[in-house]
């Protein structure tokens, strides 16, 4: 698994930091951690380099050194392309047994995350917003919604630092992938949390593949000795779940073409359901 | 060159399916497996170079998989692959001898690499 943590300089990130040292203890992920400056020259913003290093500091002392697989080896002499048609060869510090980057990028900053998410093959992005319904980063910036509007993979968007004891997971859709159940999988075993499953329907229809798809879940979750707990919910009171009954509790989405959600809600309800959720979010792909 | 023998062991048979084809792509033999228990009677009668082994499985699980290929055979090479994975697991498993351990959901090419790896070292370059 790859995990790419995009943060900036505000305490929402650290939140956001803290979960994926979280996820990285258990899966040993390959971790990259990413922050954007707004400077032309990301070296000449010292506040997001700055923070950057701290986090890395966090995340590397989180181990103890015998146990981190994160803890750098020898340098290792590897060419390095520095311009199209130009390599140079540069001394790399190669993990021991998994890789871990920290990155500067320059730019707008949800492009500059889904184009790193995409480059170096994340399965999984985590970050941080403030708390509150707009779901931002500071100075007003909507990345985060944008990012998980947008990216080609998972996104785990932190809101607080908070325990998590029930996923809730809401099921929309006959076709998930192999890759969100995995992901909600590692969830269920980082938080230690119990899973509850939500069919969504649409004025009591449920579409045959939706229901299947909710009996063959329950079934995988039974075999493997996952608590599961599976109910049915119209689609219009989904909302409400959101604003009312989700305290301790990891919302997990599927996002699918087929979405039963996509249909009954206008453009950029994800956006708008994960602004309102008062807690974490795991939005699937 | 003799071609590397590979083992999957998963009881999701999706793992299987996708990762046979993309391992023979690579140009090694693949046996798949669903039951942990076909996968502990057939390394009894096969030595493979690369086991790839899912962890949370009925019955045998992967540990206990991992320990018996690693007693018959030390050279084979053991790679975990887990939708459940904990610190403990992990930790386990390096001092049990994985060649790697690799959380659920993973790329394909994150596989193909680390078995590239894992032949590299067996082939000693």
């Amino acid at each position: 698994m790859r995990i790419l943590f995009a943060g900036d300089e505000h305490p929402y990130s650290e939140y956001a930091l803290k979960e994926t040292v979280k996820l990285a203890m258990n899966t040993w992920a390959d971790v990259t951690l990413l922050g954007i400056s707004q400077a032309t020259n990301p070296v000449e913003d010292t506040q997001v380099g700055k923070a950057l290093r701290g986090y890395r500091d966090t995340f590397l002392n989180s181990w103890s050194r015998e146990d981190s697989p994160y803890i750098q080896g020898e340098g290792k002499y590897e060419w390095v392309p520095v311009k199209t048609g130009v390599v140079e060869e540069m001394k790399v510090l190669m993990g021991r047994k998994k890789d871990f980057k920290v990155r500067l990028r320059s730019g707008s900053p949800a492009r500059e995350i889904l184009t790193e998410s995409q480059e170096d093959g994340s399965d999984l992005i985590v970050l941080g917003c403030a708390k509150g319904a707009k779901c931002e980063w500071a100075n007003s910036l909507p990345a985060p919604q944008q990012v998980v509007d947008d990216a080609d993979c998972s996104v785990l968007l932190v809101k607080e630092q908070q325990p998590v004891t029930r996923i809730v997971a809401c099921l929309d859709q006959g076709y998930i992938s192999q890759e969100s159940l995995e992901m909600i999988n590692q969830m269920i075993t980082i938080y230690n949390a119990r899973l509850d499953l939500i069919g969504l329907s649409q004025n009591g229809d449920m579409e045959k593949s939706v229901y299947t798809r909710l009996i063959e879940i329950g079934d995988y979750y039974n075999d493997r000795q996952v608590e599961i707990n599976t109910r049915l919910m119209d689609i219009s009171d989904f909302e409400q779940l959101i604003a009312q009954e989700i305290k301790q509790d990891l919302l997990a989405l599927w996002l699918g073409k087929k979405s039963l959600l996509s249909r009954f809600f206008s453009r950029g309800w994800v956006g708008r359901f994960v602004s309102k959720c008062p807690t974490s979010v795991l939005v699937m792909r | 060159m003799n071609k590397l023998k590979i083992m999957v062991l998963d009881d999701e048979p999706i793992v299987c399916k996708r990762l046979k084809p993309a391992l023979e792509k690579q140009g090694y033999e693949v046996d798949t497996f669903t039951q942990s228990s076909d996968a502990m009677e057939q390394i009894k009668n096969v030595e493979y170079d690369v086991i790839i082994t899912d962890l949370k499985m009925k019955g045998i699980d992967g540990m206990q998989l991992l320990t018996e290929a690693k007693q018959r055979s030390p050279k084979t090479e053991v790679i975990v692959i887990t939708g459940f994975a904990t610190m403990e697991t992990a930790k386990e498993s390096f001092h049990k001898g994985v060649f790697d351990f690799i959380a659920k959901p993973f790329k394909l090419s994150e596989i193909q690499e680390v078995v590239s790896r894992a032949e590299a070292k067996i082939r000693g370059e």
